[in-house]
């Protein structure tokens, strides 16, 4: 089954997963990946040793977001599967440390974007993920590697 | 939210910023393609961080203190600096309705980015 997806790079009119309104999705993904990068290099930077683990997770989400932006932006087939793993672990990600931070707030020293379901960011980072799957899985990649539809 | 010491600066780019959000989008409603409008919002804005980046050499030259970190405030004004540009190439490489939506990104980016600046500047 994995053989012929090589191919499909090469195909132009593949689904249009990344324009229109899909532009939306990778532009406040990236604006994610831009701070929570930042944020997380500054952490760790500057007092690494007053909240590891919090600082560790933060430059854990960082490095999913930015994963998922630059797959949310290109077209082809490994593209979307590498965004709806990336979305996903990012579901799982916010759900869980939401979770734990609510039943265990001793836990993490200092806040991570996805402490408290993401209530420092006003939640985005927990609406982002259930946007990003139901748009991904809105616009599959094409079964057919040839012929124009 | 608590409570920030606010200046002049934070409420003309609050301003630009909220002025940017509603001219795009109202495009993406009335426009299928990038409007000059949502374009010359998001250069205002821009405009404005060049000014208020300048400011903030002058000011803090001058010695106005800083309560946080210098790169910490600077790495701010780079990536706001940044943030709108990328914006506005990203939004008209692709010229859709949304192209607007994605340049009205840009104001409440940079609005949360200088209240940022300013619990840095002031503590």
């Amino acid at each position: 089954m994995a053989e012929a997806e090589n191919n499909e790079n090469k195909v132009d009119n593949a689904p249009r997963r990344n324009q229109g309104l899909g532009r939306i999705l990778v532009m406040v993904y990236a604006v994610f990946a831009l701070s929570s990068f930042a944020r997380s290099i500054f952490q760790i930077a500057t007092h690494f040793e007053q909240a590891p683990l919090a600082y560790l997770l933060s430059a854990f989400a960082a490095a999913v977001y930015i994963v998922a932006t630059l797959s949310l932006a290109r077209s082809g087939r490994t593209a979307w599967y590498v965004s709806v793993v990336a979305v996903g672990i990012e579901l799982v990600g916010v759900v869980g440390v939401g979770l734990w931070t609510l039943l265990d707030p001793q836990l993490f020293a200092d806040d991570t974007v996805w402490s408290r379901f993401g209530a420092g960011y006003g939640y985005i980072p927990l609406i982002l993920p259930i946007l990003g799957l139901a748009w991904l899985l809105g616009h599959r990649p094409r079964v057919e590697v040839e012929g124009r539809p | 939210m608590t409570e920030v010491a606010t200046d002049g600066w934070f409420w003309v780019g609050t301003a630009l910023c909220a002025v940017s959000l509603v001219i795009c989008v109202v495009m993406t409603f009335i426009r299928t393609f990038p409007d000059d409008f949502s374009i010359l919002s998001v250069a205002a804005v821009e405009l404005f961080l060049v000014v208020y980046g300048v400011g903030a050499i002058f000011r803090q030259g001058g010695g106005e203190p800083l309560q946080g970190e210098l790169w910490e405030f600077w790495g701010y004004v780079l990536t706001a600096l940044v943030v709108s540009l990328v914006a506005v190439v990203w939004a008209v490489t692709d010229k859709t309705r949304w192209s607007n939506l994605v340049m009205a990104a840009v104001g409440p980016t940079i609005f949360v980015m200088l209240y940022r600046l300013q619990v840095i500047w002031f503590g």
